[in-house]
């Protein structure tokens, strides 16, 4: 990576600098700590060294000029690498981490012409911010003044806005949009874009990266997680889990979707996954042990009415399980329709709470991870959840011969305080026959 | 164009009117063969006679008085009060009769004079001769006031003001009279109400009167330096005032400064603080600041006096005060 | 000098037009038809009609606070006169000036004035303008007692002599300002006298014999129309009324019961129509004829008025300026 080299601060009253001598040449290696140029600033010389270890690979200024403290005289790269397009077009350039060099006179009211102090004095935000403030919906409270004598000012709230309101705002529009709808800060966001503007594509990657959790890093919950957490305590506390797992053997469900698949995608335009399969056989089973399809409402177990069988999406914020309705009653082609609507609104944010809440019993699958089984917590106030683990192949000795099957864990949690054992153990037992019996079961297409 | 002084310019200004309207007659004290006080009116009675441009005795309510009479009666006179200060003896003629003629009357007391007087300190004239109390002018209904800071402004002002309808109060400044500028030798004239946008900026928002105007003008040019671009509008007429000009500019700036040099209560930068904080509240950003001379009479002593006038650097401290806003 | 039947007559019609008119006023302001402050000119009419009869149109007057009578000599026409005492739209000035600022460009009115001493360097513009203008226009300026002591009656006349203006200055000795009496407030008894200052003549009359105001203002005329200067006209007079309607005068707070009744006796309008009576210059049917009209004409002005509307608030924001060019 490029490092630049520039002409140091050399004290806090010393504004420019000249480079007296150049000690190495272009093209030069270089070491840390090796002086490569002498500055002369306030009649005192001055040797630098360099800044990293690597090849001198352009010196943008040449000695004799006067120039301002922080300005890039030239560039060390690692071997072999190139020099980066910006540093290769003429003229100095100044680092961004150049202050700017203004002191204003300080008030001295010689007890003549008076400049106005009494104003500020209990002035709390200025108008123009507080009415930034208020349309925007931000707490005047919770905001801190960095104006004279504590004031808040306008850049106070647009920095807790985080979009800049000044016109010459270094951001492109479509950024700026995307960045207010995520609620994203663009504080410390690099610009790539002409002349360090920031576009669209540094924000998302800003969004990704403020989202990726990284050792110790602060990361807010947000109101899904918050959601989340609060259920998921709920039910794991209130609910006494006990789980049950099978080893259901796919082969035959997965060669029978294999064989209706052109004619279904043919006629319905769309491809059943296994998910969709699982579903129908779930809301069959349910239809043979209603009780998994129950609820605690007051102490009293209500049976719900209808099937509707939750998918879990997993989303980068969080888990969300949208229900298929009357799932036992459903075509094939019903449910995959269904089931395509629901993840991918859940994927654009765009499911209603009565999608969620109408669910009576949730599948939630890691089955495209290496994952054998795990246990589920029920989803509230469901009273069980199946967990589906990775089809493995696996060896099995059938007739005196050994056969490779594919073979996935499955799991089912259940709310003890209604659900027994036995039932539990039925249900599993039936759903297994189900699966691996699909023409059967699919007869009820 | 050619380049004449302040004093020049409304020499030139009455010059034209004198001579292309003989209902214009000049009245004041020392204007004739002296040529005015401050040499305003050198030249014009050898040019125009004794008749038209006439030296009054020191009887301020009386000629005063006299040239609403003869405004009313067909005339034009233009009359000078050799000194603001002067305007308190005759106060009775210029706020109770001149004034309000035309609204007392039912919109039949029209007196279309010129009243041509001064202000300002710096000469060590002391409090009874350089004093700045033209919003006095400005609170009253029914006169028309002028501010010119240039010598542009001032002949365009003056030949408007003349064939004006409306009683005019034309305040000049003792300390511009010798600042030059281009001006047209023709005749022209500035309409009263148009503000004159002297520097564009988008920092901040100088009003300033006279000859504040042009130390509003030394202070954007050092502030530019540090990278503040400051606006500096002259009203050229506080009564009627341009105050889309001013609110505009406020609206794009959101920190104003306004610079007068009246005492500070009350004065011209009062009201307009009062004007831009009813109609352009929001757009604030900073408080309004205000330059403006010391609630005191005008000191004698020379430190003393300097003390009192303010300019470029007093400018600057306000202005970097409104930009700890920024 | 003898004057026509006419101009005799005329000159009763108009002192009795304005003690009628006067006379109205007293009853409309006390049941508050005229609201603000209403100045009486009752007992002053001959100064009012001897002067102004010797004007033309085309002259001009300034006067000021107790100007009614001034007003109608100069020819208001009452009806507006009238509405503008009774605040409404119809009135002179628009119901924005009321009483003390009757203004009638038309006939010469420069506007009465409510600043004592105001009126004077009016004046002599007005009459400085006829100079400028080349015209033989005069302007009369009426004025009291009390103002001869205020700085613009000085000026005044030394401006209107130096510069040798067309203007006469009226002065109504009624021996009073409101309540200070004139021992008390000069210690000249003639204020003619002041006018040797001004190296003016300076003239005493009679205030309560109209014939000889019209005598002396004709002389005072014609000495300004031909560019002679200005003349200070002093005449001897006295308001019955208080100061202003509502002034306790009438209880003898400044004034005795005796001295009013003294003055009375002298009544301008009583002494010519005496007179006229007399000398069979007319009948005295004559006379009650002239009176009814008058009367007629007041009580038309009255019902005017009363009919008329207040002006609005929008009204209110007009004529601070003057909006078109009225003369280029």
């Amino acid at each position: 990576m490029a490092t630049e080299v520039v002409i140091p601060m050399l004290g806090i009253t010393i504004e420019t600098g000249i480079i007296v001598e150049w000690l190495k040449n272009e093209g030069d290696p270089v070491e840390k700590g090796e002086s490569i140029f002498v500055v002369e600033a306030d009649k005192v010389t001055t040797e630098v060294e360099a800044p990293a270890s690597g090849i001198l690979a352009k010196i943008i200024l040449p000695a004799g000029e006067k120039v301002p403290v922080l300005t890039i005289v030239a560039i060390i790269t690692e071997p072999g690498e190139e020099i980066p397009e910006e540093y290769l077009r003429a003229g100095a350039v100044t680092t961004e981490a150049a202050p700017a060099l203004v002191t204003p006179e300080p008030a001295v009211a010689p007890g003549g012409p008076s400049v106005d102090s009494r104003a500020s004095r209990s002035l709390k935000i200025v108008p123009a911010a507080r009415k930034l403030a208020q349309e925007k919906g931000l707490d005047i409270e919770a905001l801190t003044g960095t104006g004279p004598d504590g004031a808040i000012i306008c850049r106070d709230v647009e920095g807790a806005l985080a979009v800049p309101l000044e016109p010459e705002a270094k951001i492109s529009t479509m950024a700026s949009r995307l960045a207010e709808k995520e609620g994203a800060s663009l504080t410390g966001i690099k610009g790539t874009g002409v002349r360090g503007r920031i576009m669209t594509a540094d924000v998302t990657e800003a969004i990704e990266e403020a989202q990726r959790p990284q050792l110790g890093k602060m990361i807010p919950m947000d109101t899904m997680r918050q959601v989340i957490a609060r259920r998921i305590s709920e039910s794991a506390f209130s609910a006494p889990h006990v789980y049950f797992f099978t080893d259901i053997h796919m082969d035959q469900l997965l060669i029978y979707r294999k064989e209706i698949l052109p004619d279904f995608e043919a006629k319905f335009g769309q491809r059943p996954s296994v998910n969709d399969f699982l579903i129908k056989a779930v809301s069959l089973n349910i239809l043979d042990f209603p009780m998994l399809n129950a609820t605690i409402r007051d102490e009293k177990i209500h049976i719900l009415p209808e099937v509707n069988v939750c998918l879990a999406v997993a989303l980068p914020n969080g888990l969300i399980a949208p229900a298929i309705v009357n799932a036992d009653r459903a075509g094939l082609a019903d449910i995959v329709k269904q089931r395509t609507d629901l993840v991918q609104r859940a994927h654009s944010d765009n499911l209603s709470i009565e999608e969620l809440e109408r669910g009576t019993f949730t599948i939630s699958s890691l089955a495209q991870y290496d994952i054998s089984y795990f246990t589920a917590i029920i989803n509230p106030p469901q009273s069980a959840i199946l967990s589906v683990g990775k089809t493995r192949d696996e060896l099995y000795l059938n007739d005196g011969r050994v056969q490779s099957e594919k073979v996935a864990t499955f799991g089912l949690s259940v709310d003890h305080r209604i659900i027994d054992g036995t039932l539990a153990a039925a249900f599993l037992q039936s759903l297994k026959l189900k699966l691996e019996n699909p023409t059967f079961t699919f007869m009820h297409l | 164009m050619r380049e004449i002084t302040y004093s020049q310019a409304l020499n030139e200004a009455l010059r034209v009117c004198l001579a292309e309207d003989e209902r214009v007659v000049l009245l004041g004290e020392d204007i004739g063969c002296y040529g005015g006080i401050f040499q305003v009116t050198k030249g014009l009675q050898e040019e125009f006679g004794p008749k038209r441009v006439v030296d009054t005795p020191i009887s301020e309510a009386g000629f005063v008085g006299a040239s609403v009479g003869a405004a009313l009666t067909g005339m034009r006179p233009i009359t000078e009060i050799m000194f603001i200060d002067f305007t308190t003896v005759c106060m009775d003629m210029i706020i109770n009769q001149m004034a309000k003629m035309n609204y007392m009357f039912g919109g039949k007391g029209c007196v279309p004079m010129v009243l041509r007087i001064n202000i300002g300190a710096g000469r060590g004239t002391a409090a009874q001769h350089s004093q700045s109390f033209h919003s006095v002018f400005m609170h009253t209904p029914g006169l028309y006031v002028a501010v010119p800071s240039t010598p542009y402004d001032a002949k365009g002002l003056l030949i408007e003001a003349i064939k004006n309808d409306n009683p005019v109060v034309f305040v000049e400044h003792k300390r511009l009279y010798n600042t030059t500028g281009s001006v047209p030798e023709e005749g022209y004239q500035i309409p009263f109400g148009q503000a004159d946008v002297k520097r564009e900026g988008k920092d901040a928002t100088i009003v300033a009167t006279h000859a504040l105007v042009l130390s509003a003008l030394e202070a954007a040019q050092e502030a530019a330096k540090n990278g503040i671009e400051l606006e500096v509008i002259d009203p050229r007429t506080l009564t009627p005032l341009d105050k889309d000009t001013i609110l505009d500019s406020v609206k794009k700036t959101g920190r104003l400064l306004i610079a007068d040099e009246d005492n500070k209560t009350c004065g011209v930068a009062a009201e307009i603080s009062a004007l831009v904080a009813e109609e352009a509240l929001d757009y604030l950003k900073a408080p309004i600041l205000r330059n403006c001379s010391p609630d005191t009479p005008v000191p004698f002593s020379p430190p003393l006096e300097k003390a009192y006038i303010f300019g470029k650097e007093e400018l600057m401290e306000s202005v970097n005060r409104l930009m700890e806003y920024a | 000098m003898k004057l026509s039947k006419e101009k005799l007559l005329a000159l009763y019609r108009t002192m009795q037009t304005i003690r009628l008119f006067e006379d109205r006023i007293v009853n409309l302001y006390a049941s508050g038809s005229v609201p603000g402050l209403a100045h009486l000119c009752i007992g002053q009419e001959a100064v009012a009609a001897g002067v102004c009869a010797t004007l033309r149109e085309d002259d001009f007057i300034t006067c000021n606070h107790r100007s009614h009578g001034h007003v109608i000599a100069k020819g208001a026409d009452l009806r507006p006169m009238m509405a503008e005492l009774f605040g409404r739209k119809t009135g002179y000035c628009k119901g924005k000036g009321g009483s003390m600022h009757i203004a009638d460009m038309e006939v010469g009115i420069l506007g009465a004035n409510g600043i004592a001493g105001g009126g004077l360097p009016i004046a002599v513009g007005a009459a400085w303008s006829a100079k400028w203008r080349e015209t033989d226009q005069v302007t009369a300026c009426f004025f009291g007692d009390g103002a001869s002591n205020n700085g613009t009656f000085h000026e005044s006349l030394n401006l209107a002599s130096l510069h040798k203006l067309p203007v006469i200055f009226v002065c109504e000795n009624n021996l009073y300002g409101i309540s200070l009496c004139q021992t008390k407030h000069q210690v000249i008894t003639d204020i003619a006298t002041r006018a040797t200052s001004y190296d003016m003549p300076g003239i005493i009359i009679d205030g309560n014999d109209v014939q000889n105001v019209y005598q002396e203002a004709t002389k005072a005329v014609k000495r300004a129309r031909a560019s002679e200067g200005p003349t200070l006209m002093e005449c001897k007079t006295y308001r019955w009324r208080g100061h202003h309607e509502g002034d306790p005068n009438q209880g003898e707070r400044y004034r005795t019961k005796d001295e009013i009744k003294n003055w009375m006796e002298k009544c301008p309008i009583t002494r010519l129509s005496q007179k006229i009576v007399r000398e069979k210059v007319a009948s005295k049917k004559k006379i009650e004829a002239i009176d009814s009209e008058i009367i007629e004409a007041i009580e038309a002005a009255v019902d005017f008025a009363e009919e008329s509307e207040f002006p609005t608030i929008e009204d209110m924001y007009q004529d601070v300026y003057v909006n078109e060019r009225k003369s280029q």
